[in-house]
């Protein structure tokens, strides 16, 4: 089996690249998701959405190969990621990049190092080709100018927008994102939305963003999944969910209270009147 | 639908500043045979003007790069003053093969030789709006290596800033003990069980064990000594002597520091990495008396009483070997440690064993609280909160003998 023809180049937006079936997730007795069904098409950009708590980290967790679910499968390119042979799961690893909600880079490296880190351990690449290649990286997160700082002397943006670097370095074919803009104050928040949008129509890479960010969703997306109390709630073409007619869904969308959630209303029925 | 627009506007303007950049008066044209009809790639092509190119393969990617590297290094040496690269062919790329296009840039800047790309396709294009060239090209400012004494006082600067936290924090928790009762802050004994719960009876399997097999051992030695002249009986003296005023105490802070002190040194650099030490601040509870003051009191309190454990085990590891092989009763052996042993002796390694506890502690959490830098720091501060823990133990036993000796 030739492992690179798996992950063929990105030329459609039809071919489903990444599909959960039937995921169910258990933590000792609570259940965090529950029943999801959903395909990740080739070259789009798709938004996980939901209210906090609602099991969307978890489910990235699941989609990109680091937790395996309590029940159902995920497959990536038609194989199944937590039956796939250590070879192969290496090799669709070396594929996909993640960044982490806090950045989660190497606190000893600097953030160069940081981002040539994947090239150096992975690539027989010479040096100097390498640290061009993750300076060029930096550049496109607009952190060149911090290339030689330890990660503990970077603001939060810095930090995400560096382990957003780090994530492309191998030019995957899917990146996921957990909370890209969570933290951020609006302008920087919006540039990592750019980003985003330029790396997925300038390489076709494949976005999976996890966010409960409105604005960044609904200006990034092409398909949106909104994820409620650990089911799927709606799934479709972003504008499609955003004119959705579910209730719950118009609430989390116009950001208002729902009608379960009105907490503090219900001494009314205790005032003597 | 505007991104579009505004992206197609950005590749017309680079692509005519490419064409404007071509046309400069002066900057002839290289005629290039095309490559594919050469055959062959990366190969130097005959030009009239000396100006070298070379021809990237139709995959600009991982496999490739290193023998366009190769090539540009090859035509660099001869310092042209302009070499081209050929990205006509190119069919399929990805960053590194980009990356190594870039670093040729570099590569020819610095050796003061113009490079010029040429038939870059509209990917590239694309890839290249990305980045901005001018900011990659230029020459990283090298740093040059200090002085022997900037170097010098970077290895001793951190050491010294140490001791002075350690100092700082010492006098601190001085204060918050001795003076705080009388402000009406009482040291919190909830917090202090806690700790002496972990540091005390926590470290009791291993403090015994070390003192039983450590008693066994120095009666054995002294047996040997001792036998030569018939005098076995003075085994009690020898390890009862050594045991009660050295090795006691200080064996006993050794495992303080490599349990407890590093313990702490982890615990509270997390802490401050995690902003929780911010956070109590802030809340208005004082770290000192909160976390540091408890901690230093529970490593004093069971620095005591794993002393005294350990005393205890290691005399009766040495009697049980002059019993078993040295044939001396019981009875002699007690009696005879009753003649060595004075009560003073007892109540000094007391006092160095709470002092021992008390450094253990300080050196512990000044470091930890010391942490700045993530997870990096915290394993710093772990090894130095050993290191220096040990250190000061026994430089404090130093003074400890040096006083006693002066009073004797």
């Amino acid at each position: 089996m030739d492992l690179a023809a798996i992950l063929a180049p990105p030329k459609r937006r039809t071919e489903d690249l990444v599909r959960a079936v039937a995921l169910s997730t258990v933590f000792g007795d609570r259940t965090v998701l529950e029943g999801i069904d959903l395909a990740i098409r080739r070259g789009e950009v798709f938004v996980v959405m939901g209210p906090s708590g609602c099991g969307k980290t978890t489910l990235l967790r699941h989609l990109c190969g680091l937790l395996p679910p309590t029940l159902g499968s995920v497959s990536v390119a038609g194989h199944d990621v937590y039956a796939a042979s250590p070879e192969l799961l290496q090799h669709l690893r070396l594929r996909t990049g993640l960044s982490f909600q806090g950045g989660a880079l190497l606190g000893s490296l600097s953030v160069l190092d940081n981002v040539a880190l994947p090239l150096r351990e992975n690539t027989g690449l010479p040096e100097h080709v390498i640290v061009d290649t993750a300076r060029m990286k930096l550049d496109m997160v607009g952190l060149l100018h911090a290339a030689d700082l330890l990660p503990s002397s970077l603001s939060g943006g810095m930090r995400k927008r560096a382990a957003i670097a780090r994530a492309i370095a191998l030019d995957p074919d899917i990146v996921y994102f957990d909370e890209p803009s969570a933290g951020l104050d609006p302008i920087t928040a919006a540039e990592v939305d750019n980003l985003i949008m330029k790396l997925n129509k300038v390489f076709g890479i494949t976005m999976v963003v996890v966010t409960h960010d409105l604005p960044s969703a609904h200006a990034i997306a092409d398909r949106i999944v909104v994820l409620l109390e650990g089911r799927v709630a709606a799934l479709g073409e972003r504008d499609q969910v955003w004119h959705h007619p579910d209730p719950r869904i118009r609430d989390f969308i116009e950001r208002r209270l729902s009608a379960e959630d009105r907490r503090g209303m219900d001494v009314v029925a205790h005032l003597e009147v | 639908m505007r991104t579009r627009r505004a992206r197609e506007g950005l590749r017309r303007g680079r692509i005519l500043a490419a064409a404007a950049a071509e046309r400069k008066p002066g900057a002839r044209r290289v005629p290039v045979k095309p490559a594919a009809a050469n055959g062959r790639y990366g190969r130097r092509q005959a030009s009239s003007v000396s100006h070298p190119t070379i021809t990237a393969a139709p995959n600009l990617d991982r496999a490739t790069i290193g023998s366009l590297i190769a090539d540009l290094d090859r035509e660099l040496r001869a310092r042209p003053a302009r070499v081209t690269i050929d990205l006509g062919a190119v069919e399929a790329f990805d960053s590194a093969g980009i990356g190594g296009v870039v670093s040729g840039m570099r590569r020819a800047t610095a050796a003061g030789v113009e490079l010029k790309l040429r038939g870059m396709s509209q990917p590239m294009l694309d890839f290249f709006s990305l980045v901005s060239v001018q900011r990659l090209v230029q020459p990283e400012a090298k740093v040059g290596r200090p002085d022997p004494v900037t170097r010098l006082g970077r290895l001793v600067e951190p050491m010294l800033q140490s001791a002075r936290a350690v100092f700082e924090l010492g006098t601190q928790t001085a204060h918050e003990l001795l003076v705080g009762p009388f402000r009406g802050r009482w040291l919190r004994l909830d917090r202090t069980a806690i700790e002496v719960d972990h540091c005390g009876a926590g470290a009791l399997p291993i403090v015994a064990l070390i003192a039983f097999l450590l008693g066994l051992i120095l009666a054995m030695q002294a047996y040997v000594q001792l036998r030569v002249w018939g005098a076995e009986i003075y085994i009690a003296d020898m390890v009862g002597v050594s045991v009660l005023s050295e090795i006691g105490p200080l064996m006993t802070a050794i495992v303080l520091a490599a349990r407890t002190g590093s313990r702490n040194a982890a615990q509270l650099g997390s802490m401050v990495v995690g902003e929780e030490i911010s956070a109590l601040e802030q809340m208005g509870i004082r770290p000192l008396a909160f976390l540091v003051a408890p901690k230093v009191v529970a490593c004093a309190f069971a620095a005591v009483t794993l002393g005294v454990v350990f005393d205890v085990t290691a005399i009766a590891g040495g009697g049980l070997f002059a019993w078993a092989i040295a044939d001396i009763t019981l009875d002699a052996f007690g009696a005879q440690l009753r003649t060595a042993l004075r009560l003073s002796e007892l109540l000094v390694a007391v006092a160095k064993s709470a002092t021992f506890g008390a450094v253990v502690g300080v050196v512990g959490c000044a470091l930890g609280l010391r942490v700045r830098d993530g997870s990096e720091g915290v394993g710093r501060a772990t090894t130095g909160s050993v290191v220096l823990g040990i250190s000061l133990v026994i430089l404090v036993d130093a003074v400890f003998v040096t006083c006693q000796r002066l009073l004797d």
